[in-house]
């Protein structure tokens, strides 16, 4: 297929599912917070969305890094960006990122199953609660620089991209903000779906939250998109081009139109305005548009990666 | 509840903290880089250039590239004009030794690196482990990963070869026409800064801000006639 290939392409689909698993991490854990400390408050463990997302964050960061590494060309020298530091690089500077974050994120995780740690080694290993007594005497840090870090992740998906001078359409400032709105709507959207798989009630006071929260980030995530096509447009020259190439006829035009704008971000907009007004929330409903939702979010970071690399300065 | 907030704020604070502190400390020691020593360069003259390859196949035997891939490729435009007025244009396709240089910017373990005794740009392939990030943000598309040693590979103007033995480039030895010029931007007397001086020059995306060091001399209509 050509779509999948061009004379400057560089970075292929691999990357572009490293960057939405990262995207989910980074999402998935920032609602995690949200949900624990303004919508659940109590027993969070008990929360199916809270639990889903839980299990979604470390599962897709590990899964993200795993194919970062066997995509190098030579994966078994991958300690080497961790020994070898240069702090003018993106990638450099994010995967640092991303070790603080993966390490904290644990940690966030082990205070939320708490209750469960705490039986469990009430039997086995008695000194495991002093670490847990521990965690959760600096819970307030830990979960003010996790939420940092889960932002910085969102948007360095798409510094990662930005730092790139030879795509004009890459090298865009709005990149990073539209990746981040894009990663937390996918966090969202997988914390959602997974809470529905794991029996969450689809109509309970975590999903009337997060739908609240949806509505206005699909929002400004299409405004987002539009101020990244017409700064390329009203730049001119290569930008413009870029622009043209991958918004017009042909297989890439049809993904962003059909699968990005209409069942990625409309159509999850208007089933939320739905369930919202009607305050029906089945089973079903809730799963349906988070999936579109994701797979929005999957097409948008293949979209911009093929297409960005279509067109060079 | 407030002393919890207190506590979010504090490690936000010292996180957003942290990472100003380092950020200043890199731009301080940006400022403290030592002089270099030279700034080598190459000037191709494209009015003198007869797109014969010779520089290229030198290339590949000094630098012991394989075949599949080149460090160094002369590219043919045209024909231009009326027959049999036509000519063709050749332009060389290499690294140009930004100043400014993105691979080495985005590389995560420092393998592209930029040397400060000669400005020359190359790769630790030792350090290298294969990203590619250097070769997307090359705005010249002229890096490559090298079959054999599975590292990002490109010119380096004989660094690691001629250089080191005392000699031009094998692309400047090897060049029938007397196309390319080889020296250093420090060395008011050089030959090629008084090349630089005497005619016009032009260097390709210069807009990019990469500061490039390959020098052109554009050819002219009817230099090379068919
Ligand atoms: S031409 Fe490309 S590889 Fe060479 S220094 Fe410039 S950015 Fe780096
Ligand atoms: S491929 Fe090698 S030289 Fe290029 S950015 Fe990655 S580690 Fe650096
Ligand atoms: S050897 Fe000289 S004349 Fe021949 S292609 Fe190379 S630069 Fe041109």
């Amino acid at each position: 297929m050509s779509a999948f290939h061009s004379e400057y392409l560089v970075w292929h689909w691999p990357i572009a599912f490293y960057l939405f698993l990262a995207g989910v991490s980074a999402g998935a854990m920032f609602f995690a917070v949200l949900l624990k400390h303004l919508c659940v408050k109590d027993s969070p463990h008990l929360s199916g969305y809270i639990r889903a997302a839980c299990l979604i964050a470390p599962v897709t960061v590990m899964a993200g890094l795993g194919i970062l590494v066997t995509d190098l060309t030579k994966p078994l020298e991958f300690w080497k960006i961790l020994v070898f530091y240069n702090p003018t690089s993106v990638m450099s500077v994010g995967v640092m990122i991303l070790l603080v974050y993966t390490v904290l994120m644990f940690m966030w995780i082990a205070l939320v199953m708490r209750p469960y740690i705490d039986e469990w080694s009430e039997m086995h290993l008695p000194w495991l609660q002093k670490i847990t007594q521990w965690l959760s005497n600096i819970e307030p840090t830990l979960t003010g620089i996790l939420v940092i870090l889960s932002l910085s992740l969102g948007a360095y998906t798409g510094f990662l991209l930005s730092a790139l001078p030879g795509y004009p359409m890459l090298n865009n400032p709005v990149l990073p903000i539209l990746f981040l709105l894009s990663g937390l709507s996918s966090g969202a959207a997988s914390s959602l779906l997974g809470g529905v798989l794991l029996h969450g009630n689809p109509d309970s006071r975590e999903v009337k939250f997060i739908h609240k929260i949806e509505i206005p980030l699909i929002l400004v995530e299409i405004v987002v998109i539009f101020t990244f096509f017409m700064g390329l447009v009203l730049t001119g020259g290569q930008s413009k081009i870029a622009a043209m190439n991958a918004l017009g006829f042909g297989f890439w035009g049809a993904v962003f139109w059909f699968g990005i704008l209409v069942i990625g971000l409309s159509v999850p907009l208007a089933m939320n305005l739905f369930m919202t007004a009607t305050a029906k929330r089945r089973w079903a409903y809730v799963a349906a548009t988070a999936s579109c939702s994701l797979l929005g979010v999957l097409m948008l970071r293949h979209f911009i990666l093929y297409t960005g690399q279509l067109t060079i300065a | 509840m407030d002393n919890i907030r207190r506590q979010f704020i504090k490690g936000g604070t010292a996180l957003v903290a942290a990472t100003s502190l380092y950020l200043l400390h890199d731009a301080g020691a940006q400022e403290e880089l030592p002089q270099t020593k030279k700034r080598y360069a190459l000037l191709h003259d494209e009015t003198k250039c007869i797109g014969c390859n010779a520089c290229a196949e030198a290339c590949r035997l000094t630098n012991q590239v394989p075949q599949e891939v080149a460090r160094l490729r002369i590219e043919r435009t045209g024909p231009y004009g009326e027959f049999p007025d036509q000519y063709y244009r050749f332009t060389r396709v290499s690294c140009q030794h930004c100043e400014e240089a993105p691979c080495v910017n985005v590389c995560p373990t420092g393998a592209a690196n930029i040397d400060r005794s000669t400005g020359i740009v190359s790769v630790n392939s030792w350090k290298c482990v294969g990203c590619q990030y250097c070769i997307a943000a090359c705005p010249y598309h002229i890096r490559f990963i090298n079959p054999v040693t599975h590292a990002a590979d490109k010119c380096d103007f004989c660094k690691e070869t001629n250089l080191r033995e005392g000699k031009q480039p094998a692309c400047v030895m090897a060049c029938p026409t007397g196309a390319l010029m080889f020296g250093d931007l420090e060395d008011p007397h050089s030959k090629i800064v008084a090349a630089l001086n005497s005619q016009p020059v032009y260097r390709a995306k210069e807009d990019l801000g990469t500061h490039p060091k390959l020098f052109r001399i554009r050819a002219k209509a009817g230099e090379v006639s068919l």
